[in-house]
């Protein structure tokens, strides 16, 4: 919100520069984003008269000027065709900066000297609502009444300096500048000055002219009066400069008046031509269902029962709260006028001017929020004004509808429950001075605070917002150089990591020391990305957003592949390679849809790779590796998932029978779906289930005194005979003497026939009790050829 | 027989010392002191010698065996480095040429700072929990005090799934669940996704954010203040200044915003943090007495605390991340800029 500086000294004697009440302001609570000082570029500009012009002897459209500027005579080379002698004009000299960027030196035009320039309305930043003649394509003419020589930052009223400021959704009061005075008068201990509210009726009554109903619940006040007789011109200068100051355009003297209101007392406000008030009636109430209404900015809008419309005996006049429509509006021949002063809902007023797309000043504050009292001294502001500016005349009385009642509050909390909340002990004269000076009307007795805040201090409640109002006025600097530690007077606890959360950085660790780069994506997803996995099971449900961004946000996940997939396709198009990438995060399983409860969120974590001359074996290594370190026994099996490829994929199966995994191969089809011409393998660890395991442990056998031997056999079987087959027959074969076995080479070549294979382990044996003899380790080595022999027709190679 | 013994000694001296090789070297030793070696034969034939000189003789024919055993060792020792540091030089590899094996991944630089700021709250004594991210109005909006007709809860800004259940707008969901669930006194913090209806150049319909809670008897504004201070010096460095607006937040009053020095220009000003040399790093606040007795939590014996900083914003600002875009795109000309 833009607050004139000016403005606020009306209210309070401000002594500090702006830059200084800026960053009060902050520290207490009202940010002061930007500061702009309107005379940044009008220095050097001054107001002048033209006493002589005579045309340039070399050049037939340059007039040479003679121009008294107060102080000194300049002499101005101009070739604008608006001037002429004795006009006042904006003269900017040596040094000048003008707002279009134009520097001004004297200038030598063909032999004759210039000493600066005439300006435009254009290059000191103004233009035809501010001043007449500011928006002409040429030399502003300024008013003869002028004072020759003055700045014309001061001669035009431009010499404000405009705070924005970003106030807080608790303090709807402070969306006007008459609050912000307020609050710089608890800051600086100032006091504030009375604002007049006096203005001087007619005779005559309202109610003779004007009627108002209101039949929404929406509208809690509804005020209004009747001015007649307009005198519809531009506004005095201060008042159009406090507008422009604000950054809202001055029109005429009643349409000026009610912004003016807006922006001091943060109360909306709106006038009606009374001569188009049908029927002379005001209705508030909700809009019918396809009523139309075109209003100010030259839209016309289709309104449906969820938004809120003044009306007069035939048609709707206003989007009450948003925008006037053209049909009632105050234009230059406007007679009489009816004030409109309310207060409307505020979830109503953000709705529609959300759904319009029509966002105004008026919908601004009302969407934050006014009060049900703040009508009452606004539009005694507003008659003030028609009846300094003599806009026109007041009829008597005021209309008032309204449905709710703002009582006087008051209550008390202990003074020791401040202290404590702050921690430490304000003086208790600063205390109640502090919440004096916001209003609140407090007192002390003992250690009981009692507190009457006003209307417009709905926020105040308890002990913790009036520890709030004490520390951001006396400052949040006193804990900088406070003595002491956090916690001193409260319970020791003892930190802890929720246990999936170290489980799953150990995994990450590990990962990344495998050459893994940890991927984050997005929770959401496309409603085909289930369809792209060729995925037909539960995961199929998922949970759909009701608003979504786009299609592709527009489901929450229930499979992590997608996402992953997405990287790598991504990664490959932008040329880069040897993508390994892991993830972990949420899948969210609806028990039923559409959701009645919440759904399951499971913690996964995903590996993807694709990378040149990568296999099933070292995501298995990878996998191994990963699942060691846990209390998991676990099998492996050929895997279900849908997305895999069936022959080069596998689940693994808890010993309680749970998939808590599986990798493999991504299917062919869906490598297409994606469009990705690589192969990719795939692997998902349910973290929650393998964290819920409980803590490996480790009970250590003696180490043998023998040493082991090994022993080489090469075995010819069926390709359809699986290693785990054969090494599981290896060591029934060994019993107690086996130490381990390891597969080193695999062969196959047409010498071994069709559909055969080659395997060669190296067996390791090992007797606890003495060293081992030939012929007992050749024992050993008939008995598993035979072994293997008997159960997969396993020939030794010879 | 002394004459002789010098001539002895002078001989194997020079041969040791013209050896080039161990094998050499061995050759003046067997001659020397082998069995048919020259010193041999002296010590051997002793009886020959004098009564009278033997002992004289004695004691120096085995001072010369001392010093040819002493040349040779030395010798042999000078001969072995020289053979060594031959082989060495042969063995000397190009240091440029690459490593062999895996190179290291590395963690989403958000891993690593959630990772950071949780091991600093562990150490202060807190517990991490993590909760749904789906969430019903009430632990969302509800029970934080945040009032019907807030704009947070208008479709507009949230995520809803039902009229009742929604993506979660803020971690802030999970105070009331640890509320509920445990008995005061606590401390625990909260990493997690949350989600906005939002999504343009410099807003992301995910980010994360952390809550940290504490309810006890007697905590208040000072220990936040004096914890607060802690934690960013942790996080930032000793030298990192702060600085605190007081802000509103439905859920904690007094609320404050805490700025820290910016991350990104060291505090000398920069076109992100406006040339304030300050950024923002955490929301936080007093919780509200509405907020604890909704929950079950007397507040007229227990009170307590919150913050949440927004992590994204500092994640950038500490590792100089261009673009808010790259947190979620996985690109790997970015990520393995993290290693």
């Amino acid at each position: 919100m833009k607050v004139s500086y000016n403005w606020l000294k009306d209210f309070v004697d401000i002594d500090v520069s702006p830059e200084v009440l800026a960053s009060k302001l902050t520290v207490s609570g009202f940010e002061v984003e930007e500061i702009t000082y309107q005379n940044e570029h009008l220095h050097d500009v001054y107001v002048g008269k033209i006493t002589k012009m005579e045309k340039h002897k070399d050049a037939d459209k340059l007039q040479v000027c003679t121009v008294d500027v107060g102080d000194k005579v300049v002499q101005i080379i101009t070739s604008a065709t608006n001037v002429f002698e004795g006009a006042v004009v904006p003269v900017s000299l040596e040094g000048a900066d003008l707002c279009n960027g134009v520097k001004i030196k004297p200038t030598n035009f063909r032999g004759v000297k210039s000493d600066g320039m005439f300006c435009s309305g254009e290059e000191l930043g103004i233009d035809e609502n501010y001043i007449e003649g500011g928006g002409v394509n040429g030399i502003l003419i300024l008013p003869e009444s002028m004072k020759i020589g003055e700045k014309i930052e001061d001669a035009l009223m431009l010499n404000d300096v405009v705070f924005d400021i970003n106030v807080t959704p608790n303090r709807p009061d402070c969306n006007s500048v008459i609050g912000i005075a307020r609050e710089i008068s608890a800051l600086y201990n100032l006091p504030l000055k009375e604002v007049d509210y006096s203005y001087k009726t007619c005779g005559e009554d309202v109610n003779n002219f004007v009627s108002v109903e209101v039949q929404t619940k929406k509208c809690p006040r509804y005020m209004a009066s009747y001015i007649k007789d307009l005198n519809l011109t531009r506004s005095p200068l201060y008042f159009r400069a406090r507008l422009f100051a604000s950054g809202i355009k001055p029109i005429n003297t009643i349409v000026d008046i009610t912004n003016y209101v807006l922006l001091e007392q943060g109360q909306p406000m709106h006038a009606f031509d009374y001569e188009h008030l049908a029927g002379k009636k005001i209705v508030v109430r909700d809009a019918k269902k396809g009523e139309k209404i075109s209003v100010l900015n030259g839209n016309t809008y289709e309104l449906d029962e969820n938004d809120m419309v003044i009306a007069d005996a035939e048609r709707p006049v206003v989007i009450a709260g948003v925008i006037g429509g053209v049909n009632s509006c105050v234009t230059p021949s406007t007679k009489a006028t009816v004030f409109e002063c309310a207060v409307f809902d505020l979830k109503s007023v953000r709705l529609t001017s959300r759904k319009i797309g029509v966002s105004t000043d008026s919908s601004l504050r009302y969407s934050k929020g006014v009060y049900v009292n703040t009508p009452i001294n606004a539009l005694k502001r507003a008659l003030h004004l028609v009846d300094e500016l003599g806009a026109g005349k007041i009829v008597d009385g005021i209309i008032d509808k309204y449905s709710v009642i703002t009582r006087q509050r008051s209550f008390t909390e202990p003074m020791s429950k401040v202290d404590k909340i702050l921690g430490i002990k304000i003086e208790r004269e600063r205390v109640l001075q502090i919440l004096n000076s916001l209003g609140l009307n407090a007192t002390l007795t003992n250690d009981t605070l009692r507190v009457n805040p006003p209307f417009y201090r709905e926020d105040i409640e308890c002990a913790n917002d009036i520890a709030e109002e004490l520390i951001r006025i006396y400052g949040y600097d006193v804990y900088n150089n406070l003595e002491g530690e956090a916690f001193e007077n409260s319970t020791v606890t003892v930190g802890a990591y929720e246990p999936r959360l170290v489980f799953e950085n150990t995994l990450k660790n590990q990962l990344v020391d495998y050459g893994f780069y940890e991927t984050l994506n997005y929770s959401l997803y496309s409603a085909t990305a289930c369809e792209k996995l060729l995925i037909n099971d539960e995961r199929k449900n998922v949970i759909k957003i009701a608003n979504p961004i786009s299609e592709e946000l527009s489901t929450v996940r229930t499979v992590m592949a997608h996402a992953l997939l997405l990287d790598i396709k991504f990664n490959l198009s932008v040329g880069n390679k040897n993508l390994k990438f892991f993830e972990a995060g949420r899948v969210y399983q609806p028990k039923a849809l559409p959701l009645t409860e919440l759904p399951m969120e499971n913690n996964r974590l995903s590996i993807a790779v694709c990378e040149e001359g990568y296999d099933f074996f070292m995501l298995k290594n990878v996998m191994e590796n990963l699942l060691i370190s846990t209390s998991l026994k676990y099998k492996l099996v050929r895997s279900t998932e849908p997305y895999l490829h069936s022959g080069v994929s596998a689940d693994i199966i808890a010993g309680d029978g749970k998939k808590v995994g599986y990798f493999g191969k991504i299917h062919p089809k869906v490598l297409k779906n994606y469009d990705i011409s690589h192969d990719v393998y795939y692997a998902e660890l349910d973290t929650d289930y393998l964290s819920s395991l409980k803590e490996k442990t480790y009970a250590v056998k003696e180490v043998s005194k023998f040493a082991e031997v090994e022993r080489d056999i090469a075995v010819v079987v069926d390709e359809e005979v699986t290693n785990g087959e054969l090494t599981f027959a290896i060591k029934s074969a060994c019993g107690k003497l086996f130490a381990g076995v390891e597969l080193f080479d695999i062969y196959r070549s047409a010498s071994l026939g069709e559909n055969k294979k080659s395997l060669a382990y190296k067996i390791h044996l090992l007797n606890e009790e003495k060293t081992m003899t030939a012929d007992e380790i050749n024992a050993v080595v008939k008995k598993v050829l035979k072994s293997l022999e008997f159960r997969y027709k396993a020939k030794l190679r010879a | 027989m002394k004459e002789k013994l010098e001539q002895i000694l002078k001989d194997a001296l020079k041969e040791i010392d013209e050896c080039a090789d161990a094998k050499s070297l061995d050759e003046v030793r067997v001659q020397v002191l082998g069995k048919q070696g020259a010193l041999t034969a002296i010590l051997r034939n002793m009886r020959e010698v004098p009564m009278e000189e033997r002992k004289e003789v004695g004691s120096l024919a085995n001072g010369v065996r001392e010093k040819v055993e002493n040349a040779l060792k030395k010798r042999g020792e000078s001969l072995e480095e020289k053979a060594l540091s031959l082989s060495m030089e042969k063995e000397k590899v190009d240091i440029t040429m690459p490593s062999v094996g895996v190179k290291k991944g590395a963690l989403h630089p958000l891993t690593r700072f959630n990772n950071k700021f949780m091991d600093i709250c562990v150490a202060m004594g807190f517990t991490v929990i993590q909760g749904p991210e789906i969430d019903t109005d009430y632990y969302n909006f509800e029970a934080l005090n945040v009032p019907k007709n807030h704009p947070a809860r208008d479709m507009q800004d949230s995520l809803y799934i039902t009229d009742n259940i929604l993506l979660r707008t803020q971690t802030s969901n999970m105070q009331v669940h640890a509320m509920e669930e445990l008995k005061p006194p606590f401390k625990i913090v909260c990493p997690g996704r949350v989600y906005r209806n939002d999504d343009d150049s410099s807003h992301s319909p995910i980010f994360n954010q952390f809550e940290a809670l504490v309810v006890d008897e007697n905590v208040g504004l000072k220990d936040l203040m004096k914890m607060i201070d802690v934690i960013l010096k942790r996080l930032f460095g000793e030298n990192v200044k702060m600085r605190v607006r007081p802000a509103y937040f439905p859920f904690t009053e007094p609320s404050i915003e805490i700025d820290a020095t910016c991350q990104m220009c060291q505090g000398k000003g920069c076109s992100l943090c406006k040339g304030t040399g300050f950024s923002e790093v955490f929301g936080a606040g007093v919780v509200n007495p509405k907020v604890l007795e909704m929950s079950g939590i007397d507040s007229k014996k227990y009170s307590g605390f919150a913050f949440g900083p927004g992590i994204d914003r500092s994640v950038m600002v500490t590792n100089k991340i261009p673009n808010i875009k790259y947190l979620f795109r996985n690109d790997m000309r970015f990520l393995k800029q993290m290693r």
